[in-house]
């Protein structure tokens, strides 16, 4: 009876709908953990002996390179940005964060085409070096500057907005101490830098682990590649299984790694933030300073860009058709169905976290949450064989209602490709939203509560206006993910469905890189528009004085 | 009694007790202030009594309606308890009116205009009717608040440190005010307090808390 008392009032709608779609989150990963223990098929002691090592070595060298190069990228635009003052300044600050909105792949289709011997590059360098060949860049270091240059802005918007609070005092106290402008670099502002850069960085990794689009192209044998490999070519479900547990244990350190690097929670300063005045540049530093921002924001966006329209004035009316206009509503309303369920169920998680009550519920919204960690690959055997269990199960049931039925109704649905999303992007959401209820904390809701409003009509009237920043950065942030999202919407579509970014994929494998053009640019510009409304809307006064004095 | 509670025990998760056997009852219309220093459970409590919190063990009755035993625990918003909040929590996004007519559920449009009119004029805020709460001064927000949880006329008013945001010049004049508001609604209350001062002004009696136990009690 106890038991009864302390668990009804705690047990809601809410918190059901929560708890279910954790456990249909769980589900599934589950499934990888599972197959791990089935017995070794000589597929995979043929892999382990011969092809882990270097897919081992090759994802290493990868992220790690990948890491440097774009926290050097990131921390070095951000710092320039928030500490100086020069001209274009305001517009390079928003728009050093575009080459977010270019998914690697298609940089990566780009690139090629553009360094190739008869690419605009290689025709450039041509002219002026005379040089003799075009520039290989299906390599290792391809691929390394490829993911640095189109990820960096993780990097570059955490470190930014930590630049900017951190208040000039540290500073100045450092001076006044009489240390030199370096050593507070390396010793004031970089520590309380750290955290944000860590955080920044480990998005990075996790993007780059999640690739399959650029390592496929550019034949670098990484994890999700060969998690592919023994999948579809070999047709080996368990070997792909074992490469997946390999890659989350990698992950798994990585985590480990992130949360050693930043150290206790992040440092809260409660001192009266004043901030800091940027300085003027001046002398040859006002040319390049902003010139390697340029130079940054030319590579990482504008170059490929550029070509890109070039190419779809050239294919335009090939490409524009019905078919065309039906892929890009497609794309457009998946997207919003997976987003929209993504924000609603983040609310529903976001709420049921507030309070930490039980150890149990955290641990739960932890593994929730995991989904942004695992790698594109692993995320879709564990929701394919979720799916194909699932529908042996529901055979039966299928087959009552039509006795012709085929046996997988829900595997060859569009329901698996939204799940999928779903569980890969939760965290997004999740945390965007969580954030936005800290900032507001629990006495309104509690208010509310006192007030004799239910739990709905208080989420309604009073969370939801009260964290609605928080939701369209959330609603923002998904979509965006969704929409350039290329190894579960492959794998995971209906036969003959496509996206954008599967059209955009095909097109490339069949070396028809001009064509590919323009579904890349819609892409493209969707995901501007939306980064451009990200950093440009009106914060409202009411979230601004949620703080009542 | 009109407020009766026994053997209250609590603890968050896990850790160590912060509310232990606390038992005491009030008569309707009666005045207590919880004084203790920090930390030693006196938000605690009035969560406990306002249904944010579940206890581990003990008894809740308020007006002859069990609120919770071992059997069974009704929920903050069907508690009916009115709650002034240490900073307030007025909601930002509504202005006065709104926030009053918040609680006022099941009123009529007309009777909900009258009784925010009635609170307004309780409070001696008519003016500020339209203003947002960061248009208001620490102590005009404080007596929306108690506006606010008067309104729905609650069969309790919980108030926690109602004075901690105000200047000393303030709370001197806001002190008789609210204990006059509180006597001419007949409203219960307990109000929690880490000042003596504050306590002798307004309450009819004082109740001594100290890590989570009752140490005394003193009529006034
Ligand atoms: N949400 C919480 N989780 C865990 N422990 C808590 C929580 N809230 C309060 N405590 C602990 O419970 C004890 C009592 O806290 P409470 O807030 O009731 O004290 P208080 O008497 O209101 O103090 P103050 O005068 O500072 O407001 C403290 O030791 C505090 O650390
Ligand atoms: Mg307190």
């Amino acid at each position: 009876m106890r038991f009864l008392a302390v668990i009804k009032p705690r047990l809601h709608i809410f918190s059901i709908i929560s708890i279910i779609a954790s456990l249909l989150i769980i589900l599934p990963l589950l499934q990888i953990v599972f197959g791990l223990f089935t017995p070794a098929s000589d597929a995979w002691i043929h892999i382990r002996t011969h092809l882990l090592r270097g897919y081992l070595f090759n994802t290493m060298i990868l992220i790690i390179a990948v890491a440097i190069l774009s926290t050097s990228i990131g921390l070095f635009t951000a710092f320039v940005v928030t500490r100086f003052e020069f001209k274009g300044r305001q517009l390079l600050s928003w728009t050093l964060i575009l080459p977010l909105a270019i998914p690697s792949y298609i940089a990566a289709y780009i690139y090629v085409d553009m360094m190739s011997y008869t690419g605009t590059f290689s025709r450039f360098f041509r002219a002026i070096f005379n040089a003799e060949h075009g520039i290989n860049i299906m390599n290792m270091p391809g691929a390394i500057l490829l993911f640095s240059l189109t990820l960096y802005p993780y990097v570059y918007m955490f470190s930014k907005s930590a630049l900017e609070k951190q208040s000039a005092s540290y500073e100045e106290n450092a001076r006044l101490l009489g240390a030199y402008k370096f050593r507070i670099f390396w010793r004031v502002i970089l520590p309380l830098l750290r955290p944000a850069l860590v955080a920044g960085t480990l998005l990075v990794v996790l993007e780059t682990l999640n690739d399959y689009g650029v390592v496929e192209y550019l034949n670098i044998r990484v994890f999700s590649f060969a998690i592919f490999d023994a999948w579809f070519r070999l047709g080996d479900t368990a070997a792909a299984i074992r490469l997946s547990g390999v890659l989350m244990l990698v992950v798994f350190v990585i985590i480990f790694i992130e949360r050693v690097l930043r150290g206790k929670k992040r440092y809260y300063m409660h001192v009266k933030n004043r901030p800091i005045k940027r300085v003027s540049l001046r002398g040859f530093r006002r040319v390049v300073y902003p010139g390697v921002l340029l130079l940054i924001l030319s590579f990482g966006f504008l170059f490929p860009v550029l070509q890109l329209l070039y190419y779809a004035r050239l294919t335009f009316f090939d490409v524009m058709n019905m078919a065309f206009v039906y892929l890009v509503i497609n794309s457009v309303s998946i997207a919003l169905m997976a987003t929209l369920i993504i924000v609603f169920l983040a609310v529903m998680l976001a709420n049921f976290g507030r309070k930490h009550d039980h150890i149990l519920k955290r641990g739960l919204l932890k593994i929730t949450n995991l989904g942004y960690a695992i790698p594109g690959a692993v995320i879709a055997i564990a929701v394919m064989l979720f799916f194909i269990d699932i529908d042996h199960r529901l055979y039966p049931i299928y087959r009552f209602f039509n006795p012709e039925t085929r046996r997988l109704i829900l595997t060859s649905s569009l329901l698996m490709l939204l799940f999928a999303y779903v569980l890969r992007f939760m965290a997004i959401g999740f945390n965007a939203i969580e954030a936005a209820y800290d900032k507001i904390g629990m006495k309104f809701t509690e208010a509310s509560y006192s007030l004799k409003q239910t739990k709905l009509k208080t989420l309604l009237k009073v969370d939801v206006p009260l964290i609605q920043g928080g939701l369209v950065t959330a609603f923002i942030i998904v979509f965006i993910d969704v929409i350039k999202e290329l190894p579960l919407t492959l794998i995971l579509r209906p036969t003959n469905y496509d996206t954008l970014a599967s059209s955009v994929y095909r097109y490339a494998r069949e070396e028809m890189i001009q064509e590919s053009a323009v579904p890349s640019l819609v892409i493209i510009v969707i995901a501007s528009i939306l980064i451009y409304w990200l950093t440009h809307r009106k914060k409202k006064v009411v979230s601004k004085d949620v703080r009542t004095n | 009694m009109y407020v009766q509670i026994e053997g209250l025990d609590f603890s968050y998760e896990k850790n160590e007790p912060v509310i232990q056997g606390v038992s005491f009852s009030m008569q309707e219309g009666e005045i207590v202030a919880v004084l203790g220093s920090s930390g030693s459970g006196k938000s605690t409590l009035l969560r406990l009594l306002s249904g944010l919190e579940v206890p581990n063990e003990g008894k809740i009755m308020i007006d002859e309606k069990m609120l919770c035993n071992r059997q069974q625990f009704v929920s903050c918003e069907k508690r009916n308890v009115g709650m002034v909040f240490q900073d307030y929590a007025l909601f930002p996004h509504m202005n006065v009116e709104k926030n009053i007519a918040f609680g006022l559920k099941g009123y009529s449009k007309d009777a909900k205009k009258k009784r925010i009119e009635t609170m307004l004029k309780l409070v001696n805020m008519v003016e500020k009717q339209h203003a947002y709460p960061h248009e208001l001064s620490g102590g005009q927000q404080q007596r929306i608040a108690l506006a606010r949880a008067l309104a729905p006329e609650p069969s309790i008013l919980l108030l926690d440190e109602p004075f901690s945001n105000l200047d000393a010049d303030l709370k001197m004049r806001i002190r008789q005010e609210l204990r006059t508001i509180m006597k001419q609604t007949q409203m219960t209350s307990i109000f929690v307090t880490h000042d003596y001062d504050d306590a002798k002004a307004i309450a009819d009696r004082i109740v001594f808390l100290e890590n989570g136990q009752i140490k005394y009690e003193e009529t006034l």
